[in-house]
């Protein structure tokens, strides 16, 4: 089996749970977390005697909110990390929620070796605040820009919503310029997607909200293309950009297709096998189960998938073409790869793929060709 | 086993769809016991799964019954189902032709419906002793005394003939097997004549080769016989001889008048004609019997296996399908659009249904199966005559003297409050009204000639829609007549696609060709690029649509945690995609080649 060196952690708590989220995510369960806590660091504890893992290159503690648990319990978990192993110069990012970013726990955070922080600002409009249903004003959104900046925090994520219903183009691109003038090294902007089985997804099935059409959403979306371009930051992926050398390296990894290890309630976790069969295997989802699971047996996998080497290609090619400098996982592809240059989707140089302009609109096409 | 010419009986069960013929004939099995009640599968005349499911006959069967009757004597009735459907009503005609008498089923709340009409003018045409029975009078809405009425005015049968029947309820059963044996005249052929039997069906067992149904009209067969089917001329040696009760039982010979089957090492169906006069090789008779036809279809269309792969598959599977379906033809036929398939040649809609639905259910295929279209009659101007029956085939505009296309004359019952939709139905598909007659219960027949083509063309549904649901439809072709017709081309993408071309009247192409590239429009997904629809009228657009392009599909995130999810989701729309039908670089949905069956 191919080495890990990528770890996720996952939180699966929240003050509230937006309404559009579809995350493993739950609001009112603030009374599990100590328990919670320990089950996740006893769970890495016996993967790492299990698997080859480490020594880490990065670290990604997701959500929920990772921004709810204390000094102390971070501290446990990345107390398991390091006993894995952690390579000088790890990336170990923690995503926080606006609300939760005061100097004390910035203070914290770094002490426990974190050092790339994801904040999820969302937006600064009041209305689309209000829409989404974020606890934080827009003003409270920067300020934890500047407060976990001031803190020391070197390397800083921002995440954006666009397509919110009633926020116009200038609206959107007043927000990305104000988040990317408080100095963030890396942003993602995501389209508001709406889920089936969220609140937003009844909302809209119901006719009680009306989303923008493709069309408005491909504007907002290549209109802060061009303004981040403007303003120094790199388009690396379908929905993310970084001034150079801040990308993401934890979800580089996973997009060129290398393995990690997820521990958590409902984390994923993927292996390479010496014959590049793919294994992918996933947690239990709830809480509750997860804490009891992992005292009666350790890792609580609730279910795994294996990929033959031919579809694990094309599934690396169907991720792979999601970072925009090119991809070279395509090439057990030659006739698909033809099919989609001509259909104007994909640009090829060097031997590697990149989608056009056209083919970013339309990559779950790209990707779908792919896949045998 | 004997039993005396005078004692035997022949007759068929004639109904409408869904009036209770087979439920009657169950009955029937039942009160004779020649099935016990315990073994009563429900409707065990109606074999094929199929048939069971839909509710139909497709195949007929016959079985003999021993009733003793309240004369003291034991009467030998031989029951022979017919298929219930216009598309075979040539079988239908042949197994009565195989009879001497027929119960008329008629149902005590829907009265009588066009098929009534049309079976009991066959009955008749055959010199059959018709026995009418009202059925379904337990039902709340049933009115026997109005039907009863309406069978004196319309057939002409004696009101007081009609006898009362619940087939469910098994109500009058008694009655109509008393009414059978008085009413229905015993056989008269002589046994020492030379052999005549009639076949009425056909069937291909896999062990026994072919299982020809027949009556003997004349003179008696043997087994071990030497047997030769007067139309085709070939001969078999007669293996098997023997008789329904239900289920085969052989015996030593069948003698003018009864009902049974003979098995000869007989390989296709082909050879086994239904109308066919069967007779002794040695002793032939100097005449077949009459009435027999060449079955010809009525109604072609493409089959196309969705995945070329399964082609052979498909060859094969027609191959075993015709060994039980006489009535099937297929040819090989090449698409510019949809690859390699055949041309198949069907008696009617249904049973172009049932053929595609058996061929997918019971040989795993899938298939895209083009508009059904008539045979046209082109006479060129060099005086030759060439059939065509796919529209694409239709030659060069400038070689063409006329084009002629198949008529039928088109009987419509149906409740009077509808009769003005029924004729502006009737008009706008080119029919040529003819006459109306009022019956008692409301009701009027309405008769028009048409082209067989306008039928096929979602008429049927439109009758139904039109009338609620009250409309009775049937039809017989009449003959060829000239009109005025043009092919109207479909482009997809630029590209002429042959498979859906079709033939209209002039006056009407360039509404069709507009509508069709409407509704094409709604039923070709979005592609990566536009895709304009065009059609044509001898190179002439006459209509333009356009599909357009995909504007974005495209997810926002893809972390680890999502991949499996999104990789099933990009599967299932790949998976999608491979019900469709490319042709040149667009993607083409099955309904799309049916689109031209309902333009209104």
């Amino acid at each position: 089996m191919e080495r890990v060196h990528s770890l996720y952690l996952h939180v699966p708590f929240c003050t509230w749970v937006c309404k559009y989220c579809d995350f493993n995510a739950y609001a009112v369960l603030e009374g599990l977390i100590p328990a919670y806590v320990e089950a996740l660091a006893r769970e890495i504890e016996v993967a790492a005697a299990d698997l080859p893992v480490g020594p880490l290159k990065t670290v990604f503690i997701g959500g929920g909110t990772p921004s709810l648990l204390t000094g102390p319990q971070l501290n446990l978990l990345m107390d398991r990390a390091r006993s894995i192993g952690l390579a000088s110069g790890a990336e170990v990012t923690m995503e926080a929620n606006p609300s939760n970013v005061t100097s004390a726990r910035v203070e914290a955070w770094l002490a426990a070796g974190i050092n790339r922080l994801s904040i999820g600002i969302q937006s600064l409009q009041p209305g689309a605040l209000r829409f989404l249903e974020r606890l934080h004003s827009g003003g409270e959104a920067l300020d934890a820009i500047r407060i976990a900046r001031a803190g020391g925090f070197a390397n800083l994520n921002a995440d954006l919503l666009y397509g919110v219903p009633d926020v116009d183009l200038s609206m959107w691109l007043e927000t990305l310029d104000a988040v990317v003038s408080e100095g963030v090294d890396h942003l993602s902007a995501y389209e508001l997607t709406v889920e089936s089985g969220t609140r937003l997804g009844q909302e809209a099935r119901t006719g009680l909200v009306t989303m923008p059409d493709a069309e408005a959403q491909l504007e907002q979306y290549w209109a802060a293309a061009a303004q981040l371009g403007r303003a120094g930051f790199r388009h690396y992926e379908i929905s993310n950009w970084a001034r150079s050398g801040f990308e993401c390296r934890h979800n580089l990894a996973g997009w060129r297709y290398q393995p990690y290890l997820g521990c958590g309630a409902g984390a994923h976790s993927m292996f390479r096998l010496d014959d590049r069969v793919t294994e992918r295997s996933w947690n239990i989802k709830g809480p509750h189960a997860y804490v009891k699971q992992v005292a009666q047996r350790g890792r609580p996998v609730d279910g795994r998938e294996t990929l033959s080497a031919e579809r694990a290609r094309g599934e690396a090619a169907m991720i792979g073409v999601r970072l925009l400098e090119g991809t070279a996982a395509a090439q057990d592809f030659p006739s698909e790869r033809r099919q989609l240059v001509a259909a104007g989707l994909l640009v090829e140089d060097d031997g590697q793929v990149r989608l056009s302009r056209r083919g970013v609109e339309l990559a779950n096409q790209v990707g779908a060709t792919f896949l045998a | 086993m004997s039993t005396p010419t005078n004692l035997t009986r022949a007759i068929s069960v004639i109904a409408h769809v869904d009036h209770g013929k087979t439920t009657l004939s169950d009955r029937l099995l039942e009160y004779t016991g020649t099935v016990a009640p315990r073994d009563m599968v429900e409707q065990v005349l109606d074999q094929l799964d199929l048939e069971r499911e839909r509710g139909i006959t497709i195949k007929a069967q016959a079985v003999r019954m021993l009733y003793k009757a309240d004369d003291g004597k034991t009467y030998q009735i031989n029951l022979i189902d017919t298929p219930g459907h216009v598309d075979f009503s040539y079988e239908v005609s042949r197994a009565l032709a195989a009879c001497d008498g027929a119960i008329l089923v008629v149902d005590a709340s829907q009265g009588i419906e066009a098929q009534t009409i049309a079976n009991v003018h066959q009955a008749l045409e055959h010199n059959l002793k018709i026995v009418p029975v009202v059925n379904k009078i337990d039902l709340p809405q049933a009115n026997p005394e109005l039907v009863r009425q309406e069978i004196e005015k319309v057939i002409g049968l004696p009101a007081e003939s009609v006898i009362f029947a619940s087939a469910r309820q098994g109500i009058g059963t008694r009655e109509i097997l008393e009414a059978v044996v008085r009413e229905v005249p015993p056989p008269t052929g002589n046994p020492a004549a030379p052999l005549r039997a009639l076949i009425f069906d056909a069937k291909f067992d896999a062990y026994r080769g072919v299982v020809t149904y027949i009556r003997v009209l004349e003179g008696t067969l043997r087994k071990g016989a030497r047997i030769e089917m007067m139309q085709t001329g070939k001969t078999f040696e007669a293996d098997e001889v023997g008789i329904f009760r239900p289920e085969r039982t052989p015996i030593d010979e069948l003698a003018a008048g009864e009902v049974g089957y003979v098995i000869a090492n007989i390989r296709n169906v082909r050879d086994s004609r239904v109308g066919d006069t069967v007779t002794e090789a040695d002793r032939p008779a100097s005449e077949p019997l009459p009435g027999y036809r060449h079955v010809t279809p009525m109604v072609f269309a493409g089959l196309f296996p969705t995945d070329s792969d399964q082609y052979q598959q498909l060859k094969e599977a027609l191959e075993k399908l015709q060994l039980n379906d006489a009535a099937l033809v297929y040819e090989p036929e090449t698409s510019a659009a949809l690859g390699f398939g055949f041309r198949c040649g069907f008696l009617g809609l249904l049973h172009m249904e049932i053929v595609q639905e058996r061929l997918e259910r019971e040989f795993n295929l899938t298939l895209l199966g083009t508009a059904p279209t008539v045979e046209y009659r082109v006479k060129l101007r060099d005086g030759t005559e060439v059939p065509v029956d796919n529209p694409d085939h239709l030659p060069n505009p400038a070689e063409i003297e006329s084009i002629s296309e198949p008529m039928v004359i088109a009987t419509i019952v149906v409740p009077s409050a509808y009769l003005g939709n029924m004729m502006q139905l009737s008009q706008e598909r080119r029919g040529q009204y003819l006459n109306t007659v009022y019956e008692p219960g409301d009701r009027v027949v309405l008769t028009y000639r048409m082209p067989l083509a306008e039928i096929i063309h979602d008429y049927y549904d439109q009758l139904k829609s039109r009338s609620k649901g009250y409309a009775s439809l049937d039809y017989e072709l009449v003959g060829f007549e000239e009109a005025n017709l043009v092919k109207l081309d479909v482009l997809v993408g630029g590209s002429p696609v042959d498979a859906l071309s079709m033939i209209v009247e002039r006056g009407k192409a360039q509404v069709q060709g507009r509508r069709l590239a409407e509704k094409l429009k709604t039923l070709i997904p979005r592609q990566l690029f536009e895709v304009p629809i065009q059609a044509a009228i001898g190179g002439k657009i006459v209509a333009r649509e356009t599909v357009p392009a995909m504007r974005k599909d495209v997810l926002a995130k893809c972390y680890g945690g999502d991949v499996t999810r999104k990789r099933k989701l990009l599967e299932k729309q790949r998976e999608g995609k491979k019900r469709l039908k490319r042709v040149g670089n667009v993607e083409i949905p099955q309904e799309a080649f049916m689109a031209v069956l309902s333009l209104d």
